[in-house]
């Protein structure tokens, strides 16, 4: 019948071919090839300082007959290390959630358990279905200075190991980024900026428990950026942007009186709204524009979504890359 | 009830609330500051666990969520007044002693009771304003033929007065959010949710 095997990294491991004496003839092979019989100390099979590529199925075959006499599934890996256990409340008032990791792989297969204790009373932790690594409680109690203990242990069949976090109610709470932020020119207004955003859809009550906000921006040209924060509202106009400059644009959230910021919201970027240029008619006035920039074919400076390193600078305009395409086929054409 | 019903009224009882949101925002924020100098001064682990000692107001509440304006505001009430109590005690007891060897954590201390006294009127004014009677302070502290508590030792009075600070802080944020609650706008009739009631 067929075995499990676990054994660490770096062990000497004997297999023994089932109940067959250590003078019997046998034949051993791993995942169907013969192994060498350097390798037998009689009918044991000596594997020295195993690594990671041992693993596998081991077969034990007598001598003359080839009947199977022994099989095992040989899993070399490690015991695990510490987890690493995060606990956060993005939906106070109504709970927080768990979720942790291995900082290194195991190769084995590994199980995990929570406890978390709050005060005397055990709570339970129901694990999520996704992701996987993951478990979430109800606040039964607001307002508590008595604070929660969590207990991470994980366990697979070469050792086990746990990590502990205490922390208090208000500590963890921690809104998710705000949502569906948009930047839009101000017409007739070179030097504003007109941002707005939601309030995070996991925030379950904003009503009774507001959230303030924190925008930061700065032209794509410069690293320092500008930093404003709002008491309340979801938008804000920035009224100092650098004309013409493309900008980019975030947003942070927290509870108006307790816990830490989220984290920046998705970037956006955008351009203060500029004159048109006057149109174009003599060769000079070509020659002269190629230069600057081809606005005759851009997009008009509007919210663009996109990575940074995706944007062409092109003059006083950046646009996205697919829009810097054009200009740079016009361009050439110009040259 | 006609008073609670009506415009002015609710226009009142908004302001009430603001103002009262704004107290206990300032009030929090001195306490903070408060707790983090009498940790230092009395030589306390600011992560010390203090079991809930007796006569402290806990914040710790369960199904904060369904409780009535009312139930708030007394609750409210009845915790700041045991406070103006206890921290009277500790600015007491501060006195006796360090003398004048910390004149700054004493008056931290009488600037936070100012403020707690403050609160515990405004939290009254809402309660008139609902017409509804203010609670007796004589008879929270008939105790029904129980001895006096023996006098702490010293340690235990720092221990105390760092488990008065935190439930303080604590109740300073939920009295921020009762007040949230009581200024919302009840949909069907345009008074607070849950003070509409009959006495």
């Amino acid at each position: 019948d067929s075995h499990i095997q676990y054994e660490r990294v770096g062990a000497d491991v004997t297999m023994k071919c089932g109940s067959m004496d250590w003078d019997a003839a046998v034949t051993w092979t791993a995942n169907g090839t013969d192994i060498d019989e350097s390798h037998l100390n009689g009918s044991y099979l000596i594997l020295k300082n195993v690594d990671l590529s041992q693993s596998g199925q081991y077969s034990c075959y007598e001598g003359s007959s080839w009947h199977l006499k022994y099989q095992t599934s040989l899993r070399v890996g490690t015991p695990p290390k510490e987890p690493v256990l995060m606990c956060r409340s993005n939906n106070y008032p109504k709970g927080f959630y768990c979720s942790w990791h291995l900082p290194t792989p195991t190769y084995i297969p590994n199980s995990f358990n929570i406890s978390v204790i709050h005060g005397t009373k055990d709570m339970v932790c129901e694990k999520d279905a996704v992701p996987k690594n993951r478990c979430h409680i109800r606040y039964l109690q607001l307002f508590s200075t008595v604070k929660y203990k969590v207990t991470l242990t994980v366990t697979n069949p070469l050792g086990k190991n746990f990590t502990t976090l205490t922390f208090d109610e208000f500590a963890i709470v921690k809104p998710d980024p705000p949502e569906s932020v948009v930047a839009k020119p101000v017409p007739n207004n070179p030097r504003r900026l007109e941002v707005s955003w939601q309030n995070p859809s996991s925030w379950p009550d904003p009503d009774s428990f507001p959230l303030k906000f924190f925008l930061r921006y700065r032209p794509l040209i410069l690293d320092q950026w500008q930093h404003v924060e709002l008491s309340d509202g979801t938008s804000h106009t920035i009224t100092d942007a650098y004309a013409g400059k493309e900008y980019i644009i975030q947003v942070a959230a927290k509870d108006n009186d307790i816990g830490t910021w989220s984290d920046w919201s998705v970037a956006v970027h955008a351009t203060p709204w500029t004159e048109e240029p006057k149109h174009l008619t003599t060769e000079a006035q070509i020659t002269e524009t190629t230069s600057a920039s081809t606005s005759s074919f851009m997009a008009p400076p509007t919210t663009k979504i996109c990575d940074k390193g995706a944007v062409v600078g092109s003059g006083a305009m950046a646009v996205c890359w697919t829009a810097g395409l054009v200009v740079a086929a016009y361009s050439v054409l110009f040259i | 009830m006609a008073a609670a019903d009506s415009p002015s009224a609710a226009l009142r009882r908004r302001d009430l609330c603001s103002r009262g949101i704004r107290l206990a925002g300032k009030m929090r924020a001195d306490v903070v500051d408060l707790l983090d100098a009498y940790v230092e001064q009395q030589g306390l682990d600011a992560s010390a666990s203090v079991a809930a000692v007796e006569g402290v107001p806990q914040a710790a509440v369960e199904r904060w969520d369904e409780q009535t304006g009312t139930q708030r505001l007394l609750e409210n009430l009845a915790a700041y007044r045991a406070f103006r109590a206890l921290l009277a005690q500790m600015l007491e007891e501060q006195r006796e002693q360090l003398g004048e060897a910390d004149a700054g954590l004493g008056r931290a201390l009488a600037a936070v009771l100012l403020q707690v006294s403050a609160f515990a009127y405004h939290l009254e004014e809402l309660l008139r304003l609902e017409s509804r009677g203010i609670p007796g302070e004589e008879e929270e502290e008939e105790e029904d033929g129980l001895p006096p508590p023996p006098r702490l030792s010293l340690f235990e009075q720092k221990l105390r007065g760092l488990g008065v600070l935190r439930e303080l802080a604590q109740w300073a944020v939920r009295s921020v959010r009762d007040l949230r609650q009581l200024a919302k706008p009840s949909p069907a009739t345009g008074t607070a949710p849950g003070l509409a009631e009959s006495p």
